[in-house]
Order: structure tokens, then C-alpha cells, then sequence
């Protein structure tokens, strides 16, 4: 219980920060119409496409606000207290993962609109399965994040790395999402899918905790 | 040392003799003719890849936990070898896919599964080159080196369906029985590919070993 509020706390902590600013979501929501716009533009949306465009968005999209909500305590040289609170550090692991989470579900939402007004789609009859796909893939996304995130702490040119060493890890979780996505639209069958993202969330919802404990301990 | 020598004179000893087998014994292929004889080099290639890989996997989780140097430097040696292999094994194949298949590259699960393997772990070798201080360094590669192999089956198998779901295989592989004289070829060639591999992770972590030492001397003299 006492873990919860703690993981609750950081978690509102973060997400209080970027309401006030808003610069993180503003940032990632530009970015990935952008990515929309050029990709929608240059290859055509058709039906088939517009899952892989939007998957390829969010992605992106990711890799470029995440440092940033990740590292909002190192930028302001505060990160040594955050990991001086008494406790299982295993518990900040969750209040990040959370707080970028909810992040990339607004950014989600956000994608879905944007890409029902430009490539025609009609969203507003499977809304609650596209969200559905897109909530499944982000808690993934959030995990892995935040891991790589944290360890690449103490790496230089972390913000370098990071997309790099993501991107190939993640490549299962796009695919699975751009089937889950055309089956939400289309209708037709993508249990399979659901069943590669859950279990991809599975796993590292499951391995990286104890991998963030064991890399955040004594530094 | 010597027994060191002795596995690198070995080494030399099978490759000779597996190219032997390879280029003149073996016949050529009733299919392929002598382009055959690139998959004497191929195969084990791309074994002694998953070999590599394999060996990081397993000592990372040990140095996880037992926290040995040891553990550190043959899973560094090991990637390097990794990468090196992967390498190989793409680059043959695709040699041997250009005039068989009649194109250099195709969107094979298990093409595509290697070359994101490649990545993983030139990502790997990046995180270790970068890091700040070398114990921490080892710790962050060790977790990147068993999360990329725990993800790599993961990788195989979302690339396998999500393009056979759509589309049937591009290659069918048939059920294709091998002469002897080709068996034997291809068989001393990964028993020489793998004592190579066993040799040169042997030189890379004495040579790891020994740079760890000459860093800490130095580090004691400061």
C-alpha cells in the first residue's frame, strides 16, 4: 500500500510538472503529426497503411519526449535525493512508468483524432478498441522506456543512445500494434496480436523492476 | 598459453580441412552448382553468431549475480564475436542469395531477425564504449545484453507472422537430403567455426584481462 502512494506520488509529481508546461506533450504531439503529415503525404493513407503510420508516430514520437519526463529530476540535479527516499526503489520504477503512461495515452488519443480527420478513418464506432490497442502498446512502450531510461543514466550521450538500443526492442510491439490497430478498424480477427503485445507487456512489466532495482542500486 | 596455441593451431588445422572438404570434395549442389559451397561458410557462421549470443546471455546473468570480472569480460569478448559473426553471416548470405534466389536481401523472418540482432548488439558494444565508469558500464551492459537475448524469439516470431499472415513464405524450404561428401563439409566446417570461436574468445578475454590490470596499475599509481 505504502509502495502505491509513493509510485502515486512521483507519478503526480511528474505529471503536475508537465501540466504546468505542457511543453513535453506539445513537443511530441507536433512531432508526430509531422511524421503523420510527410508518411500520410508521401506514401498515400489507405486503409492498410494508416495503422503503420500512426504505430510509426507514436514510436517516434516517444523517443523524442521521453528523456525528458525520464530525466526531469537529473536536469535539475535532483535525482540523487529522489534515490535517497527510504524504500524500494522498485517503486519509482512504477511512478515513471506510470507518468509516461499516461503521457503517451494522450498522445494516443491525440494520434487517433488526427489521423480520423486526415486519412478518413472511421474511429468514433471502434473508439473503445483503438484505445484499447493503443493503452496495451504504450504500457509497454512506458516499461521499456523507463528502463532503458535508467540505464542509460550514467552513459554518455544517453539521449544518443537511447532511440538506438529502443527502437530494436520495441520492433515486436509495433508490429503487434499495427495488426491490433487494422483488426480494431477492419474487424478482422487480431486475438493473436493482443496475445504478442500482452505478452510482451507481461515480460517486462515483470523483469523490469527488479532490472531497475539492481541497476539504480549504489550509485 | 600453450593450451591457447594448441586450440589456435587446431583452428587453422579443421578451417584448412573444412575448405578442403568444401571446395574440392564436396560435389557441387543439382540445384545450386558451386554456389553451394558459400553455405560451407554460412552455416557456420551464423551458428557461431547464436553462439555468441548464447554465451552473453549466460554470462550476463551470471555477473548479475555473482558479480565476477570474469563473467564481464567473456560476455564483452563474446558481443564483439557476436557482432562480428552476425556480420559474416549476413554478408554470406546475402552472397549466396544474390545468384540463388536472385536478389541480395528479402523480407525473411529470419533475415530480418539477424539483422535486428546485429543492431542489438552494436547497440551493446555503444552502451559498453560510452559508459562513464567500467563496473557500472558492465552492470548496464549486462542487463542490455539479457534483455536483447530474452527479446530476440519475441522478434523472431512477431517479424514470422506478421508477413505470413499476409502473404505466403517466399521461400519453401523442401525437405532436402544431403550427400555425404556435403554432410562431412559442412559438419568439419562448424566444428572448426565453433574451436575458432572457442580460440578467439579465449585471446579477447586475456586481452580484456590483461587491460583491466594495466588500468588498475595505472589507476594505484595515480
Amino acid at each position: 500500500m505504502n509502495g502505491i502512494i509513493r509510485a502515486a506520488a512521483l507519478a503526480r509529481k511528474d505529471l503536475l510538472l508537465e501540466w504546468r508546461g505542457r511543453e513535453i506533450l506539445t513537443a511530441m504531439a507536433t512531432f508526430a503529426l509531422l511524421v503523420l503529415l510527410l508518411l500520410g503525404f508521401t506514401i498515400g493513407a489507405t486503409p492498410s497503411t494508416s495503422p503503420t503510420m500512426l504505430w510509426i508516430a507514436l514510436g517516434l514520437a516517444t523517443m523524442l519526449g521521453m528523456p525528458r519526463l525520464i530525466y526531469s529530476e537529473v536536469e535539475q540535479g535532483a535525482f540523487e535525493t529522489l534515490l535517497l527516499y527510504p524504500g524500494s526503489r522498485e517503486h519509482l520504477f512504477w511512478g515513471k512508468s506510470a507518468a509516461l503512461a499516461s503521457l503517451l495515452a494522450v498522445l494516443w488519443c491525440v494520434l487517433l483524432v488526427i489521423a480520423g480527420l486526415f486519412f478518413n478513418l472511421d474511429i468514433w464506432s471502434r473508439l473503445p478498441a483503438l484505445i484499447g490497442a493503443g493503452v496495451l502498446g504504450v504500457v509497454g512502450l512506458s516499461a521499456t522506456g523507463t528502463l532503458y531510461a535508467a540505464l542509460l543514466l550514467h552513459v554518455r550521450g544517453r539521449e544518443l543512445l537511447l532511440p538506438v538500443l529502443l527502437l530494436p526492442i520495441m520492433l515486436p510491439l509495433v508490429l503487434a500494434g499495427v495488426r491490433v490497430t487494422e483488426a480494431a478498424l477492419g474487424g478482422n480477427n487480431g486475438g493473436m496480436w493482443v496475445a504478442v503485445i500482452g505478452l510482451f507487456d507481461i515480460l517486462f512489466l515483470l523483469l523490469a523492476p527488479l532490472l531497475f532495482e539492481a541497476i539504480t542500486e549504489e550509485t | 598459453m600453450i593450451l591457447r596455441t594448441l586450440l589456435g593451431v587446431l583452428a587453422i588445422v579443421l578451417l584448412v580441412t573444412g575448405a578442403y572438404f568444401g571446395l574440392v570434395v564436396s560435389p557441387p549442389d543439382a540445384f545450386q552448382g558451386d554456389y553451394v559451397r558459400i553455405m560451407y561458410a554460412h552455416v557456420p557462421n551464423a551458428w557461431v553468431a547464436y553462439l555468441s549470443i548464447a554465451t552473453v546471455f549466460v554470462t550476463s546473468v551470471l555477473y548479475l549475480w555473482k558479480r565476477r570480472a570474469i563473467y564481464d569480460h567473456v560476455a564483452h569478448s563474446a558481443a564483439e564475436l557476436g557482432v562480428l559473426f552476425t556480420g559474416l553471416a549476413l554478408a554470406t548470405g546475402m552472397i549466396w542469395g544474390k545468384p540463388v534466389w536472385g536478389t541480395w536481401w528479402t523480407w525473411d523472418a529470419r533475415l530480418v531477425t539477424t539483422a535486428i540482432l546485429f543492431l542489438i548488439y552494436i547497440g551493446y558494444l555503444l552502451v559498453r564504449a560510452l559508459s562513464e565508469d567500467s563496473e557500472r558500464g558492465a552492470k548496464v551492459a549486462a542487463i542490455v545484453g539479457i534483455i536483447g537475448s530474452l527479446d530476440v524469439p519475441v522478434i523472431h516470431y512477431s517479424v514470422l507472422w506478421f508477413r505470413t499472415l499476409h502473404q505466403p513464405a517466399s521461400i519453401v524450404r523442401g525437405d532436402i537430403k544431403m550427400a555425404p561428401p556435403m554432410l562431412m563439409a559442412l559438419m568439419t566446417s562448424l566444428l572448426a567455426f565453433t574451436v575458432l570461436f572457442i580460440y578467439l574468445l579465449t585471446l579477447r578475454v586475456h586481452l580484456q584481462q590483461l587491460h583491466t590490470a594495466r588500468t588498475e596499475s595505472l589507476a594505484h599509481e595515480v
